[in-house]
């Protein structure tokens, strides 16, 4: 339940859940139950967002900041198509190489 | 996905309009050597790249340069702000006026509309670094020129600063073009394409020399020619160096 794509998944949907009322707000900012519900969306996120990093690494560049190395640039990328079962062992994977492919 | 933070990267607060030098500025919004053209071609490469530090720089890197398209754009704005349109004509914006009024659009100095054509992204990252390098080259003499025309040090400071930026970028390019030549040969010169157990074959003296020559005849630079050179040479492959020979076995 807890794995790094399924995590993902969740993180990306309260993400999305997020911007549309986000947008909504901008053009209706003073719509209280679209505030609540952003509100206790975003707590959420906080929340999974924590769980998230410090489980499988940085999303932002900024969450590598209390890592004793540079975490930031490991694959996957998002473009990469990566198993994402190659790297349910968490932080002790983050350093897997696919180095050296060349595209073409 | 991109994140906005509300504030620019350095801080831009222009006291005293300049139509004269918002029209000079408007190349590093939307011309060949501006911040758009930067950032998209940053951010389009990337997906041609072969390693995690040469995709992390183009995604920052180009990510920066958002920032960037903004300072530029915060400029123009404000070195346009409350000028009458009969002053900014006599300043000699009124070309620009006459088609955009005072919105902020990507064009050159001339009001040439933004083009991709401005950039080129391929799928080999060893020309795409090399591109990017001669981009931040170019922004930079781009901003030297603007810092020549400019005396109003609200403007220069902000223009000195992307003037800083485009010299670290060329730096960080110039590592990660090492990086990729680095990884790339070790990948070329130990595998033969069409022997699929990865075996190290034997080196073929005559590709040897050719490299070696190619190498001697440009000392400059650091990086031995990079092995698509001779990518498509056929037989064997190229020599490997004694370190590379103990990792293979």
């Amino acid at each position: 339940m807890d794995g790094k794509n399924e995590l993902l998944e969740q993180i990306r949907a309260t993400d999305f859940a997020l911007i549309e009322l986000n947008l909504f707000l901008d053009t209706h900012p003073s719509d209280e139950n679209a505030l609540k519900d952003f509100r206790m969306l975003a707590e959420t996120r906080e929340k999974l967002y924590r769980q998230f990093t410090q489980k499988y690494g940085p999303l932002k560049a900024v969450d590598g900041a209390t890592s004793d190395c540079w975490l930031w640039i490991n694959d996957p990328w998002p473009w990469d198509q990566m198993k994402w079962e190659e790297l349910k062992g968490g932080m002790a994977n983050v350093g897997l190489r696919q180095e050296n492919r060349v595209s073409d | 996905m991109w994140v906005y933070d509300k504030k620019t990267e350095y801080p831009i607060n222009i006291k005293k309009p300049d139509p004269r030098m918002a029209k000079l500025i408007l190349t590093q919004y939307g011309g060949p050597n501006g911040e758009l053209a930067a950032s998209l071609r940053y951010l389009s490469q990337r997906y041609a790249m072969p390693n995690k530090e040469s995709k992390a720089i183009l995604t920052d890197i180009g990510t920066e340069e958002l920032a960037h398209f903004e300072m530029i754009g915060t400029m123009i704005s404000q070195l346009v702000k409350d000028v009458p349109p009969k002053e900014l004509e006599r300043m000699g914006f009124g070309s620009i006026y006459a088609i955009h009024g005072k919105g902020v659009y990507p064009s050159d100095s001339n009001g040439v509309p933004f083009t991709a054509a401005y950039i080129e992204s391929m799928s080999d990252p060893i020309t795409n670094l090399n591109e990017d390098m001669a981009a931040e080259q170019k922004a930079r003499s781009t901003y030297e020129f603007l810092i020549n025309m400019a005396d109003d040090p609200d403007v220069i400071e902000p223009l000195r600063f992307l003037r800083e930026r485009e010299v670290v970028h060329y730096q960080r390019f110039g590592e990660a073009l090492r990086i990729v030549q680095e990884a790339m040969r070790r990948k070329k010169m130990y595998y033969k394409p069409n022997n699929p157990a990865g075996l190290a074959v034997n080196p073929n003296p005559d590709i040897k020399d050719i490299v070696e020559k190619l190498n001697m005849a440009n000392p400059v630079n650091p990086n031995p020619v990079s092995p698509l050179n001779i990518h498509n040479i056929p037989g064997p492959i190229l020599p490997d160096t004694k370190q590379d020979n103990k990792k293979k076995q």
